[in-house]
């Protein structure tokens, strides 16, 4: 049962989103289950299209939400194996898949807080898909990429 | 006094004919050669010289046994003139411990008797008889039981072995008096008997700060952790290797009330997630004091959620990395930092957590790079655990008269940071040698140290407010959030 801090804070996270300019994630709330999911299609800087989806935990914001790539999928790895199927990796910057579906490491557990909003999380699934292209491009991991955004982020 | 084990039997023996006046098969005789006493048994003489000590009278064996017990089935005695008890016999019978006395009872049990008179007959297979003489004072002597009717009564024990009777020491013990004799002019114990302290995470912090609490005579305990007690636990937890197995919340349960028998402990072997917040929300709100040694996080953001919107003081402890050093945050809702403010306000020294057991590694390890358990010693967690406790204490007698109470303005500070060791890499790495300073700050001293409430927190703030207004939003007009879009 979400109480109503939660339900003003996704509120005002689905705010934050259009007015930070991440018009294609919103929070949009699943009344038959009473659950909420953030979510959008998003494009690459080379023009392909990505869906990020983050499903709101019961304990949020104290517990970190979880941020899947669930479109493509599945998502491969330059060598050809998916991603999903190396499941933890440091390499590549992914935590348990969920269904599949690759989750991006964005805050670590021991890392987050209920300051967090949402669009910083979105931000780094950004920085997370222009870092998975480079090592599409060049096969080598992604966290080398991803280490180097991470000032600008 | 001597620890030649012969020789120790043999004084043993000889002592004992002493004092029950008949000859023994030991005795001690003046050695003129030796111009001391020397223990003789048959003829054969001990080696060297005995040098007998006021300590050697205490190796006569002694059974111990709880006056209040014995008073509350004073009336059972009295009709059937026999009642059964049971004793632990620790180090081959050399102490025989009421069992019901304390929760932990050894290996070896000895099944025994309380007899009022010595007419009264054991019943078959008795090993151990306690026999109650009716008699006059002194009632100062341990072996005297003063009945509820104030009739006064001398105990005599034997104990059966192989096949021949021996004397015990008697003593019976007024628990709850002697427990109270060293802190009572200290704490309010009868106040703490009514407080109930909730600790999250029994592990070597947690588990040492509930010891500790028992010992000052708290009353209640809500103890939370899913975890077992592992081998690589024991050299620094308060159980032992005979415990490996059982959960950490039973061995630290079975421990309170071995120093506190009255103290009331319930256990919950969840763990503390959101999924869990039915059952812990209860638990906070019966809690004079909580405190929080648990090794993750989430748990500590959830903990502080509740005991913020609770209005619960609550304690935060844990050691650095390697235990290098540690920090105990306390937490009055709405008058101090909340551990939300807490992580904005030192992201560093809020992440800086000792990797103290597998699940905490995997938990911030990928599986690739694998995180080890790392090494820290329990003299280097003990510090933190002490603060805690002391933290802790300080709640529960606050509204009391205490002894404890000069100290309020000692423990103003919400943050309190403890160094074992400046550690290389860290920001403590050039403090100066403790020999050499006393204005610096150096290791094993224990720093207060104040700093603000974040008035933004997202827990104890207005995160909502402040934000919403930044954006030029107003909280009183949010609604509900769209409806996900239909997929074709």
């Amino acid at each position: 049962m979400w109480t109503s801090d939660q339900r003003n804070r996704l509120y005002l996270e689905n705010e934050i989103l259009h007015r930070e300019g991440f018009t294609q994630f919103s929070v949009y709330w699943y009344k038959d289950t009473d659950t909420y999911e953030a979510s959008g299609n998003t494009w690459s800087s080379s023009g392909k299209l990505y869906t990020l989806a983050i499903p709101i935990p019961s304990g949020f914001p104290q517990a970190r939400p979880p941020m899947y790539i669930t479109y493509p999928a599945p998502l491969y790895a330059a060598n050809g194996t998916p991603i999903s199927a190396l499941g933890v990796s440091h390499d590549m910057h992914t935590l348990a898949p969920s269904s599949g579906q690759v989750q991006i490491c964005h805050w670590r557990d021991n890392r987050w807080h209920s300051g967090i909003l949402l669009h910083k999380v979105f931000l780094k699934g950004l920085i997370w898909i222009e870092a998975y292209e480079q090592h599409l491009a060049t096969g080598r991991p992604l966290a080398e990429f991803v280490s180097t955004m991470k000032e600008y982020a | 006094m001597t620890t030649d084990p012969q020789q120790q039997q043999m004084i043993r023996e000889a002592m004992k004919a002493i004092a029950e006046r008949r000859p023994g098969r030991s005795k001690l005789v003046y050695d003129k050669t030796k111009r001391t006493i020397v223990a003789v048994t048959d003829g054969a003489q001990t080696p060297r010289a005995l040098n007998i000590t006021a300590d050697d009278a205490d190796m006569f064996a002694v059974a111990t046994l709880s006056a209040q017990w014995l008073t509350d089935r004073w009336a059972t005695l009295r009709r059937e003139r026999v009642v059964p008890v049971r004793f632990s016999s620790w180090d081959d019978g050399d102490a025989l411990t009421q069992f019901e006395l304390g929760p932990l009872p050894a290996y070896s049990l000895v099944e025994g008797v309380v007899l009022l008179g010595e007419e009264t007959p054991s019943p078959a297979g008795t090993t151990l008889r306690i026999v109650l003489h009716l008699g006059k004072g002194p009632v100062s002597e341990d072996s005297t039981f003063v009945a509820p009717d104030g009739s006064i009564h001398h105990a005599k024990t034997q104990v059966r072995n192989n096949g021949k009777d021996e004397s015990l020491d008697t003593q019976f013990v007024d628990l709850q008096p002697e427990l109270a004799l060293r802190r009572s002019a200290l704490l309010e114990t009868n106040v703490l008997k009514h407080k109930t302290a909730v600790l999250f995470g029994l592990g070597t912090g947690g588990g040492h700060a509930a010891v500790e609490l028992a010992k000052c005579g708290v009353g209640r305990f809500d103890l939370v952790d899913p975890d077992r007690l592992t081998v690589g636990n024991v050299v620094r937890h308060p159980g032992g290797l005979s415990q490996v197995g059982r959960l950490k919340i039973r061995v630290m349960r079975d421990m309170i009330q071995d120093k506190n028998p009255d103290a009331q402990v319930t256990i919950h072997p969840i763990e503390v997630t959101a999924e869990n917040i039915e059952t812990i929300r209860p638990l906070i709100a019966r809690g004079d004091v909580v405190i929080c040694g648990t090794d993750n996080r989430p748990s500590k953001l959830l903990i502080n959620r509740l005991c913020v919107k609770q209005n619960k003081v609550a304690l935060y402890g844990g050691a650095f990395r390697r235990a290098y050093g540690g920090q105990v945050l306390r937490v009055r809702p709405k008058a101090s930092p909340c551990y939300e403010c807490f992580v904005a306000a030192m992201p560093e020294e809020s992440t800086d957590e000792e990797i103290s057991s597998q699940g905490a590694a995997d938990a911030i390890a990928y599986s690739d790079r694998p995180v080890a358990v790392e090494p820290g010693l329990s003299l280097d967690v003990l510090p933190i655990a002490n603060m805690l406790t002391k933290l802790a204490l300080m709640e529960l007698v606050a509204d009391t008269s205490s002894t404890l109470k000069v100290l309020k303005a000692d423990y103003g500070a919400p943050w309190y940071l403890w160094l074992n060791r400046p550690e290389p890499g860290t920001r403590y790495a050039d403090w100066p040698p403790m020999s050499e300073s006393i204005d610096e700050m150096t290791i094993n001293r224990w720093y207060g140290i104040d700093f603000a409430r974040d008035a933004d927190c997202p827990v104890c703030g207005d995160f909502i407010e402040s934000i919403a207004a930044s954006y030029g939003l107003d909280p009183k007009n949010f609604g509900d959030l769209p409806a996900p879009p239909t997929k074709e």
